[in-house]
């Protein structure tokens, strides 16, 4: 049912090399989901989030500290061992200091031939952010018009827009489906469509997208299972959700940037193009780096895990990150006010399977319902 | 040259309750396959009938049948006597003879209700190789749990290595770090590397084994207090596992936790199995 958006995952450089082959555009390597890839999708360039390998590695001790978070090494380490050599450039919009340290690292140790780091405020909750970001798009628009030696039109970022938006109103879909009490779509199934979205053309992404919602309603092999939500940082830990998914949870929801915050709300067109794209980005479910001060974040993961209807929620972070470890404080609190019992897990390169099943099925049976007395 | 004495080896042991006669009666078994140790448990009508309790092998299937035949010895039961068997504890999928796994956590808050009583609401399993608290019902259903990070460093597993580096048994090894004038500083890490070079040091200042060992105890306590300070302590608190039955760190734990940690006739090791066997009941009369 999702062979094509597993193809895409697995097959990620190959499908990038292809596409440079075949298009002559350039692709480029971003760091975080604040990147505004309109813009470059406007440009003919394809944006692809530079993502670990989930493989023990000893390449990036000389260049990152020891307590950074083990995604930002391993995104690191793709570079170091050439994985991306195929970049036609690299950005990054201003996040977390770990992830900061990949890009500046990569820049200095990789190498590559156009690096970008995009100013996105910290205070997207300022009445001036919106207009700051559109500032800083202009500059962004203008770079890449220099890089590729083309006008970026109104038409191109209508184009852009458009599909863009058609991406997220299709994985709304896709999500709204995971509502029903037998979902047709696993949580591993949806992360591996949700991390396809992140490396390939988002034209073809759609085409596949509607070919797949188009079938899953006849999908027989429906599943059922503890209904569960994923809260967390920067989580493609797909041997994880099939660890959980094989015990008898189900994940149905999540919060996290290779899940739903990436592609959750839309732009909403209006005549100053760059205005509209900027608010879509100050307007989307926030980064904990960047939820202040008011904590929008909470009332948001409630709301899902209400829409949602889970019996729990697994909390997860990469280890040492700052921004999530100060909010699960405040996420389990409300959470568990809320009648969702939650579990605490910190994630590394490597997941530890065994450690995190036993603390995964005892949670299972903790918010089960079987009688075993 | 002398052979090497295994300090660290702990008493291995099995018992039979004499007044029993299993025949006729419903018996069912709970096997708990741990990192370090593994135990047997046997009731007859839900009563405990045997225990054996030893020392887990590299293979997890053997270590399994390996407890169950020696809880079994002498009993004139074999495997086919037993209705139904639940499997626990890290091996919890590799006990051949098991119709069900369930993890520790849910076997330990239910021997612990049964060792303790239905007034314990705060369980504290010291095991092998993690420690978890556990927070349960009347019914010892778990209402809240949390484990110790990924790290051993605090559990079963570096107590043996002391026995061996300060060359005393692990079983006198609560009562000689009690034998002090002065309750000394503990070690500033309780991970196992970290603190057997700090005790190397402290033995090299001259410190008295019993001290060192003190120090050490003192520092397991501290930890596993931050562990339940995370949680919080509701009353009856109690523990299982292994360390339960080390004096030198449960006084010490006691004193740090303010409130009576509960006592029991049972070995503490056998509380994960002891609750395997008697889910393993309440399945077969369930028709599970």
């Amino acid at each position: 049912m999702i062979e094509q958006f597993k193809e895409w995952e697995k097959n990620r450089h190959e499908y990038a090399k292809d596409w440079q082959e075949r298009t002559g555009g350039k692709v480029m390597g971003y760091f975080c989901t604040y990147v505004p890839e309109e813009i470059l999708y406007a440009a003919g360039i394809l944006p692809v989030r530079i993502l670990g390998s989930h493989e023990p590695q000893d390449v990036t001790e000389p260049h990152i500290f020891a307590m950074f978070c083990p995604f930002c090494r391993d995104c690191l380490a793709q570079g170091l061992k050439g994985r991306y050599d195929y970049l036609d450039g690299i950005m990054i919009a201003q996040s977390c200091l770990h992830i900061r340290q990949t890009f500046w690292s990569w820049e200095k140790h990789v190498g590559v031939e156009y690096s970008k780091f995009f100013i996105m405020p910290h205070k997207i909750q300022s009445k001036d952010a919106p207009e700051f970001l559109r500032g800083e798009m202009e500059d962004l628009k203008k770079e890449i018009e220099e890089l590729t030696g083309k006008e970026i039109t109104e038409e191109a970022l209508d184009n852009a827009i458009a599909v863009y938006n058609k991406n997220r109103e299709l994985m709304r879909k896709l999500y709204d489906l995971r509502k029903e009490p037998n979902p047709p779509i696993s949580g591993e199934e949806a992360m591996e469509i949700t991390m396809a979205q992140q490396m390939v053309d988002k034209a073809e992404h759609n085409k596949a997208l509607e070919e797949l919602l188009a079938k899953l309603p006849s999908r027989t092999d429906t599943l059922s299972g503890t209904r569960l939500m994923i809260v967390g940082s920067e989580d493609d830990d797909l041997q994880f959700l099939n660890m959980v998914e094989n015990c008898g949870g189900l994940f149905v929801i999540d919060d996290h940037c290779t899940g739903s915050r990436y592609f959750w709300n839309q732009v909403i067109p209006e005549e100053d193009r760059l205005m509209a794209i900027s608010k879509r980005y100050i307007d989307r479910p926030p980064c904990p780096s960047k939820d202040w001060e008011e904590r929008k974040r909470i009332p948001h993961v409630l709301t899902l895990a209400k829409e949602w209807d889970v019996a729990g929620a697994i909390i997860m972070q990469q280890k040492f990150c700052d921004p999530h470890e100060l909010d699960f404080v405040a996420i389990k609190k409300a959470l568990e006010e809320n009648g969702v019992p939650t579990l605490f897990l910190e994630f590394d390169v490597t997941v530890p399977i065994g450690q995190f099943k036993i603390r995964v099925e005892a949670f299972l049976e903790m918010i089960g319902d079987e009688d075993l007395f | 040259m002398t052979e090497k004495q295994e300090l660290w080896r702990w008493t291995e042991s099995r018992w039979t309750n004499p007044d029993i006669d299993w025949k006729g009666k419903l018996i069912t078994s709970g096997v708990d396959v741990g990192s370090v140790s593994s135990q047997a448990v046997i009731l007859a009508d839900g009563e405990l009938y045997a225990y054996s309790n030893m020392r887990t092998g590299s293979n997890s299937p053997d270590s399994a049948m390996n407890a169950i035949n020696w809880a079994m010895e002498d009993t004139g039961l074999t495997l086919d006597d037993i209705a139904y068997t639940v499997g626990t504890g890290y091996g919890r999928v590799n006990v051949p003879f098991s119709q069900r796994a369930i993890t520790e956590i849910a076997c330990h808050a239910r021997g612990g209700n049964h060792m303790y009583g239905p007034t314990v609401r705060t369980i504290l399993d010291m095991g092998g190789q993690d420690c978890k608290a556990i927070h349960c019902d009347e019914k010892g259903k778990v209402t809240n749990f949390l484990m110790n990070d990924k790290c051993a460093a605090g559990t079963g597993r570096g107590m043996e290595v002391f026995a061996d580096l300060l060359g005393v048994s692990i079983n006198d090894i609560g009562e000689l770090s009690l034998d002090i004038d002065e309750e000394p500083p503990p070690v500033s890490s309780t991970c196992v590397v970290y603190a057997k070079t700090e005790a190397t040091g402290l033995l090299r200042e001259g410190w008295p084994t019993n001290k060192v060992l003190a120090a050490y105890c003192s520092a397991m306590a501290h930890r596993i207090m931050t562990l339940l300070e995370r949680i919080g302590v509701e009353k009856d608190f109690a523990i299982t596992g292994g360390i339960a039955k080390n004096k030198g760190v449960i006084t010490r734990l006691q004193k740090e936790v303010g409130t009576t940690i509960l006592e029991t006739e049972y070995d503490t090791q056998i509380a994960g199995a002891l609750g395997a066997a008697l889910f393993a009941k309440a399945l077969k009369e369930k028709g599970k």
